[in-house]
């Protein structure tokens, strides 16, 4: 490393010149990022990172036109990483969705900040507590970004799929008061983004099952995994991708709620408390009529077939206490009906019977045609 | 049992080599009806209403990766599907009314009724057709029109579609019943599915296609008829029956220019 000799002047011309230099052209590159702290000086090189205590890589890249592109792209840095006082951020704390990002909601002019969904989630069946107590096995617990996947990139225009050539003609219309393109193409955005949900019933189901199927996790909470919905005919549909074929959503979202506020069917708001069905099966507030005949008596069965606790409670006999202390098996115990193991049984002894049945029959058909075949071919050699 | 008579003696004994005779030309063959028009027709429906059920209905048990594919045909696919599966049911249910008519009221439906119900030679006549199999006895046992197999799968016909159709449509009017009993029709209609099914391919599609005189397909489902030598040789008993009446041999015996009226 070589050091200059300059007069003091010369390097304060100097300096001022960079300063100049390099606070006029990137933001003057990137109007969109309203980066005003200039993050960016750094942040902007794919090689910025670090590799954390557990050897883990941590990318601290920050691709700028992705990013202006985003739902977030209108908010600084700060307003969603707090403690970036020193550099290196040694203070940094872990981004808070609950934080007020000094954006202004326009109906009410407060501040905005993701709360109102939160207070949601946690009131819901996937909130870390339950009357102010926080609840067992609560790490097992989808947190924001386990379902908002890559929320930092996502466009804010990828959910006009389908019909680019509508919203292009929409937006000639908007902008013709609006005319400010930028602004124009965000709340088209912003609105139609809610129009729809970003994942269709297949991606839905595969991001519930993500936890829902996980055996363990489950049988730490006492709930059964739900293979049995995919054996329903709900789900034939979903794997042929038809329009709205129900899925986890369509069934265990309070129609008019948001999906932040599963709530379980012993609660009155659930669509699948006992009082709700027919409602649920038939007619969703117009948006999903899929059995609009439906009956009472079709309505309260079970839709996913019976699972693991059925199975428990027709095994066991429920005179005795539960003295296994495993939670699947006592909520078995407690939720099942005698009616409910009845109608497990029966189905079990036709699905046997079947079995046996097929196996007898089509047995004896393959060892008759075979004697036959035999038997046919020995005599027509004989005549020969 | 029977009355020897000038017709028998004139019919020279059967001496079958892959069932064809090597005395008779074929210029002198007699060609028996097993099945009529009405019940080939009856049979054709049957066949292509079962192919479409079978090809709809197993649609519904792929699993997702083989239907990822699809892609955004999907939906489409599933809606046409879903219409061919109960159209085909429909035209399979009516198929099988009109059969049942066919039975009660047409005499050709009469007899055919007549002849398929089952007695107790038929078990002795399955036990006897098994030891000759097992090579415990020289020859099979003399058949009439239909036998053991016949009765069996005819059965087996009536009461799979029987339960196809009751099923089928109480899973079509779902909403109207309990959850519980949709539960049992669709247990039901697909574990039923796959006994038909296999059934069909086992049993059946060997009876006619790889039987070794019948191979690669026996045309009798198209034409109705056998010659006179598998008769002799599959069903004696009722080509006796027929070679002795005349009422028997104008419905049985095909009729031709080559062929002497009244035999």
């Amino acid at each position: 490393m070589y050091h200059f000799r300059l007069k003091p002047v010369k390097i304060g011309v100097l300096t001022l010149l960079s300063v100049f230099l390099y606070s006029g052209t990137l933001p003057a590159k990137t109007p969109a990022v309203p980066d005003t702290e200039n993050c960016l000086l750094c942040h902007r090189y794919p090689q910025m990172g670090r590799f954390d205590e557990t050897g883990k890589k941590r990318v601290f890249y920050i691709n700028e036109k992705m990013f202006a592109n985003s739902v977030h792209g209108n908010l600084r840095c700060k307003s969603c990483h707090i403690g970036l006082d020193k550099i290196p951020h040694t203070d940094i704390k872990k981004v808070d969705c609950s934080t007020k990002c000094h954006i202004e909601e326009p109906s009410t002019n407060k501040e905005f900040s993701h709360i109102n969904m939160i207070e949601k989630y946690e009131a819901s069946v996937h909130g870390k507590t339950v009357n102010g107590k926080v609840k067992p096995n609560a790490d097992d617990l989808p947190t924001c970004k386990y379902c908002h996947t890559n929320r930092m990139y996502n466009p804010f225009r990828a959910v006009w799929g389908k019909s680019e050539a509508l919203s292009e003609e929409t937006l000639v219309r908007c902008m013709g008061c609006h005319t400010e393109e930028r602004w124009a193409k965000r709340f088209y955005s912003h609105f139609t983004h809610r129009m729809r949900r970003r994942r269709n019933p297949s991606e839905i189901i595969e991001l519930c099952t993500s936890c829902h199927e996980n055996r363990e996790k489950m049988a730490r909470h006492g709930l059964e995994t739900i293979e049995t919905y995919k054996d329903t005919f709900h789900f034939t549909q979903v794997k042929y991708g038809v329009e709205n074929a129900p899925d986890c959503i369509d069934c265990h979202v309070p129609v008019n709620y948001s999906t932040h506020y599963i709530r379980p069917k012993t609660d009155p708001t659930s669509p699948v408390y006992i009082a709700n069905r027919t409602m649920t099966c038939s007619n969703q507030g117009g948006l999903k009529v899929c059995h609009p005949g439906a009956t009472v008596k079709f309505a309260s069965g079970r839709v996913h077939a019976y699972g693991v606790k059925a199975k428990i409670a027709a095994a066991s006999n429920l005179k005795e206490p539960n003295q296994s202390g495993n939670l699947v098996v006592e909520r078995a115990q407690a939720e099942i009906e005698k009616k409910e193991i009845f109608r497990y049984k029966v189905l079990k002894a036709i699905r046997l019977f079947y079995q046996v049945l097929i196996a007898l029959v089509v047995g004896s058909m393959v060892v008759h045609q075979t004697l036959d075949y035999v038997r046919t071919r020995k005599r027509n050699q004989k005549h020969h | 049992m029977f009355n020897a008579s000038e017709t028998e003696e004139k019919i020279a004994p059967a001496k079958t080599i892959n069932g064809r005779s090597e005395n008779e030309s074929d210029r002198e063959k007699r060609y028996f009806f097993r099945l009529n028009l009405s019940e080939r027709l009856q049979h054709l429906i049957f066949v292509g209403c079962f192919l479409v059920l079978v090809i709809t209905g197993f649609m519904t048990k792929l699993p997702k990766n083989m239907l990822d594919w699809l892609g955004e045909t999907g939906n489409t696919v599933f809606y046409y599907r879903s219409m061919l599966h109960r159209a085909a049911g429909v035209i399979m249910i009516l198929t099988s009314v009109y059969h049942i008519y066919y039975l009660i009221v047409k005499p050709a439906g009469r007899r055919l009724l007549l002849d398929m119900l089952p007695k107790v030679r038929d078990i002795t006549d399955m036990i006897s057709n098994i030891r000759y199999y097992l090579g415990l006895e020289e020859n099979p046992p003399e058949f009439d029109r239909f036998s053991y197999k016949h009765k069996l799968e005819y059965g087996a016909l009536f009461a799979g579609t029987t339960l196809m159709s009751v099923t089928g449509m109480l899973m079509w009017t779902e909403h109207h019943w309990s959850k519980f009993l949709i539960d049992i029709s669709t247990l039901i209609h697909g574990m039923e599915a796959i006994l038909a099914c296999l059934a069909i391919m086992i049993w059946h599609l060997y009876e006619v296609h790889l039987r070794p005189h019948k191979f690669p397909i026996d045309h009798m489902w198209i034409t109705g008829v056998i010659d006179e030598d598998e008769m002799k040789a599959e069903y004696s008993i009722h080509y006796k029956k027929i070679m002795n009446d005349p009422e028997l041999q104008k419905i049985y015996i095909k009729r031709s220019d080559k062929i002497e009226q009244g035999i």
